[in-house]
């Protein structure tokens, strides 16, 4: 899993590097510089996340706590680079692949407040980990998606990177959410807890 | 006993959410509502209006209006390799000439707030600009055409078109519905 992690990790760098390359940034203003590089590191976290799951959640739930952030800089620098277009991407009328974003940063902040709320919910294990992951995907697949479809930073190369790491993300989530589900006995392989012994059952 | 399956009301809604995303993309506007690809390499010549015929005023479409300023300066010169152009009538298919229509694009040269100008249509109601090409801007090359004169006999409208960052000709028509 170490490896996995890595490999996101790795295509991050890529991303950051191709994105710094392109010409498309050459006279970029700082809010575009921020809104593309939160969004390369977003999307290596991304896919990193399912593999984070495998033991102690800790590293999950702090790389969590970043993406938000990542995500929600990346919105607020749109939003100062061009406040017209930013609105007009996030209504109704907007294309696709604004769409696209849009539903992956609403489901992004409701994965988010599953994890923040878990135990206060007091659903099943099985549950929540059916929830919090399959919607979770839903994150990675559209707005990876989004990424893909948008012309400019990351072109060529940069679409190549984004789709191993949108695969890397979405078969974490399906392995880890088969893994969980099928091991039947969710409390003896709850891994959820943030520490160990903290609570009877996440 | 703990549950060891989902619990089948979230796995429903989960399922439901996935097809109500699905037809939300689905039914969207790839480039956004009403806007379509106007970039060509030669100018669609129009039939010349029979008497009597009416043509459809253009309406703004979402996100014409963005990033505009009154008032573009006349005749700006903004680069060279693209060319917009198109051809402005009446809702009675007449050519108007001497029409204001102002042009905003992002090329290498300015953003779309910066990227501006205001062209006089020709005795046949043409109007044209010639402009470095244009770039991408929010994930997509896209060019804005307007008519908003304070006075003028016509309504004001606002066009946001998107084209291709390689395309040398743009071509955006307008039908102007008079001023109420």
């Amino acid at each position: 899993m170490r490896l996995l992690v890595g490999a996101a990790a790795f295509g991050g760098v890529l991303l950051l590097v191709l994105a710094l390359a392109a010409p498309h940034l050459d006279r970029a203003s700082p809010a575009l510089l921020v809104s593309t590089l939160t969004a390369c590191v977003a999307v290596a976290a991304l896919a990193a996340q399912p593999w984070l799951t495998r033991r102690r959640v800790g590293a999950h739930v702090r790389v969590g706590g970043v993406i938000a952030v990542l995500v929600a800089a990346h919105v607020v620098a749109l939003l100062i680079e061009s406040p017209d277009d930013a609105l007009y991407s996030m209504s109704l009328d907007g294309p696709t692949r604004a769409r696209m974003a849009l539903f992956a940063m609403v489901l992004l902040a409701v994965v988010t407040l599953l994890g923040v709320l878990r135990r206060r919910l007091r659903w099943s294990a099985p549950t929540w980990r059916f929830v919090h992951g399959s919607l979770a995907g839903l994150v990675v697949v559209l707005g990876v998606g989004h990424a893909i479809l948008i012309q400019g930073a990351l072109d060529g190369w940069g679409t190549v990177v984004l789709l191993a790491l949108g695969g890397l993300g979405v078969v974490g989530v399906v392995v880890r959410l088969v893994a969980v589900l099928r091991s039947g006995d969710a409390m003896a392989h709850d891994r959820g807890r943030v520490r160990p012994g903290a609570d009877e059952h996440g | 006993m703990p549950r060891t399956r989902p619990h089948p009301v979230a796995v429903g809604a989960v399922v439901l959410l996935v097809a109500m995303i699905a037809a939300a993309l689905w039914n969207s506007d790839e480039s956004g509502t009403g806007a379509r690809q106007v970039g060509a390499q030669a100018a669609p010549v129009l039939p010349a209006a029979a008497p009597g015929a009416t043509c459809a005023p253009t309406v703004t479409n979402p996100g014409g209006r963005n990033n505009y300023r009154e008032d573009a300066p006349l005749d700006v010169p903004l680069g060279r390799g693209l060319v917009i152009t198109g051809l402005v009538r009446d809702t009675a298919c007449r050519p108007l000439p001497g029409v204001r229509v102002q042009v905003w694009l992002q090329t290498a040269l300015g953003s779309e707030r910066e990227n501006r100008t205001t062209v006089l249509t020709d005795p046949d109601g043409r109007y044209r600009v010639v402009s470095d090409p244009v770039v991408v801007q929010f994930g997509e090359p896209n060019v804005h055409v307007a008519h908003d004169v304070d006075g003028s006999p016509y309504a004001s409208v606002w066009q946001r078109q998107v084209l291709q960052a390689d395309d040398t000709l743009a071509v955006v028509d307008l039908v102007l519905a008079p001023a109420s």
